[in-house]
């Protein structure tokens, strides 16, 4: 989700990086050292290493599909430890608190410090420290951000009217939300003005502080805002979770994504689709192949400003009609009566897996080579760095593996999930099996399509 | 051995008959159908194996003896067909890498 150049160093290093260690078996034993100088990078050609990519999933389907013992599955999946947190109440009392200094900081420092970007420690904390670091911590440790959200604590000590809030909308707000946040992130320079940055925040505090007002945080924070619900929908990838009454509980790693309660509606399956595409439009943007496509379309007489949200809704219609063909062919597949909206509902949540996994390889390389950054200029907020100069991060060679694996990691975890989650839905071993091949099949053609984005040489999206 | 108009444990329940019970909204029947329908919860299925093997899984505290033995039938004779899958599967997986390994070592 982070614009623009701050983001353009790492995803070229990433490209480059999974194109040439995706052989690192071959490597190694040419070279024995793992040592970037020591290294030799096979140059394949692109179809043969998504090929591989898609190969991968396929494997690991049928690997999955080993596996047809209805117990074992549910005791997996059922795996859990219970835990009471200790002082509980001050712990939430700092989190607000560290959420609001957060929130603080980043409008001071926005309005008040460095125009330069990498200088700037607003700018930095929301898309280093938040957007990549916290984004992290919510699929592999747990989610927090009910309890930082700043926007939350401020909007529950101030009055609401607690309107009853229309049922028929359900969650497509968020989703148009959501859409509209990816959409403002990459045709603005957000993240490079931390003026505009501080600017969007406040505007997007304004919306949600009157939406919560209106319906009650509660209700708000659950439904509508696109933030909230992407964590809260991150989160339940993570290990760690909190149930009502407060107490602690360690699970498995995706272990709870086969729970059908988690995706109950259409607009959830809606918004689990979007949180996906996001991620592949922010990439996609910046090709050479959509500056092609981009040029030609504007030549056209296309105006930019209409071609990039309809490009994004475009897309997004196509990642939707995608996945609700694939529910289609698995009720037929399966020779199941169950309904097409309950098949999507049911194996959506595996792609959140997909979503975390993409999410770490994209960003974990950038969070450690900026943190430098960030920490190198957070003594003296307002002035900048102290020389002039920032440092940044050089991430070892080696580390371009570990962003493949990332992403394949995300893809075994879904295909896992929606295998356990298929043999809960359906009576039949055989009839679970079979309604994964179209799903089966939609993520081969959704690593491929990543992959390749990922290995493309990442440009400045054009007409911006 | 959908026959189970003898058991007992449905005589507390409202629903009037297995038959007329309301197919849950879960469930989107094709116009054409001819379903199998589960007495102990509506849920309709395309074959008789099928509803025998939910019946096993979801109602396995409700069973009454005829229904036991058509689940364990239709769990033997699906457990022969998964062994021919795991066939299909392990002939896949074998393709897949020799497939790979051959491309790799004319294009790479």
């Amino acid at each position: 989700m982070v614009g623009t150049s701050l983001r353009r160093h790492c995803c070229h290093l990433l490209g480059a990086l999974l194109a040439g260690t995706l052989f690192v078996g071959t490597a190694a034993a040419h070279g024995g050292s793992l040592g970037a100088g020591g290294r030799e990078s096979i140059q394949i050609p692109t179809w043969l290493f998504l090929l591989t990519g898609g190969g991968a999933i396929g494997a690991s389907f049928l690997l999955a599909s080993f596996v047809t013992d209805r117990l074992f599955v549910e005791e997996f999946h059922g795996w859990g430890k219970d835990a009471v947190v200790p002082a509980r109440r001050l712990l939430v009392a700092l989190g607000r608190l560290a959420g609001l200094v957060g929130l603080a900081a980043v409008l001071g420092i926005g309005f008040l410090g460095p125009d330069a970007a990498l200088a700037n420690l607003g700018l930095l904390l929301v898309w280093v420290g938040w957007w990549a670091g916290f984004t992290m911590t919510t699929y592999l440790v747990g989610n927090t951000w009910p309890v930082l959200n700043p926007f939350r604590t401020v909007a529950s000590v101030l009055p609401a009217l607690d309107r009853d809030y229309p049922a028929r909308f359900g969650a497509w707000p968020s989703v148009v939300g959501l859409l509209a946040l990816i959409w403002l992130e990459v045709v603005s320079p957000l993240a490079d003005d931390p003026r505009l940055l501080a600017t969007t925040i406040l505007g997007y505090a304004a919306v949600t502080l009157a939406g919560a007002f209106v319906f009650g945080p509660d209700q708000w924070f659950t439904t509508v805002d696109p933030v909230a619900r992407v964590f809260r929908y991150y989160g339940r990838v993570a290990p760690l979770t909190r149930d009502d009454t407060g107490r602690l509980r360690l699970r498995l790693p995706g272990s709870a994504l086969t729970d059908a309660r988690l995706v109950d509606g259409l607009d959830e399956v809606a918004f689990v689709v979007a949180l996906v595409w996001v991620t592949t439009y922010d990439g996609l943007v910046a090709t050479p192949l959509w500056r092609g496509v981009a040029t030609w379309i504007v030549d056209l007489g296309v105006p930019p400003l209409v071609l990039y949200p309809a490009a994004l809704v475009a897309g997004y219609l196509a990642f939707f009609g995608a996945y609700w063909l694939a529910a289609r062919g698995a009720r037929r597949l399966a020779d199941s009566y169950v309904s097409t909206r309950v098949l999507a509902q049911r194996f959506a949540p595996p792609l959140l897996a997909i979503a975390a996994g993409y999410h770490l390889a994209h960003y974990l390389e950038y969070f450690l080579s900026l943190a430098p950054a960030a920490l190198a200029v957070a003594p003296t907020p307002l002035a900048g760095s102290v020389t002039g100069e920032v440092p940044i991060g050089v991430i070892p060679g080696w580390f371009g593996a570990l962003n493949l694996s990332f992403v394949l990691l995300g893809h075994l975890l879904a295909i896992w999930v929606a295998h356990a989650a298929a043999f809960d839905r359906f009576p039949g071993r055989l009839q679970a099996i079979r309604s994964q091949y179209t799903f089966t099949l939609v993520m081969i053609w959704y690593t491929m399509t990543s992959l390749w984005i990922v290995a493309q040489p990442t440009i400045t999206p054009p007409f911006l | 051995m959908t026959d189970t108009d003898t058991s007992s444990e449905r005589a507390g329940t409202d629903a009037p008959a297995a038959t007329d019970r309301a197919i849950p909204d879960e469930y989107d029947l094709p116009s054409d159908a001819d379903p199998v329908v589960c007495d102990h919860c509506g849920a309709p299925f395309a074959e008789a194996e099928l509803l025998a093997l939910h019946r096993g899984i979801d109602h396995a505290d409700a069973l009454d003896a005829s229904e036991r033995d058509a689940f364990e039938d239709a769990y033997e004779s699906e457990e022969e067909r998964l062994r021919l899958f795991r066939l299909k599967a392990l002939g896949a997986l074998v393709f897949l890498y020799f497939g790979l390994l051959i491309t790799y070592s004319v294009f790479a």
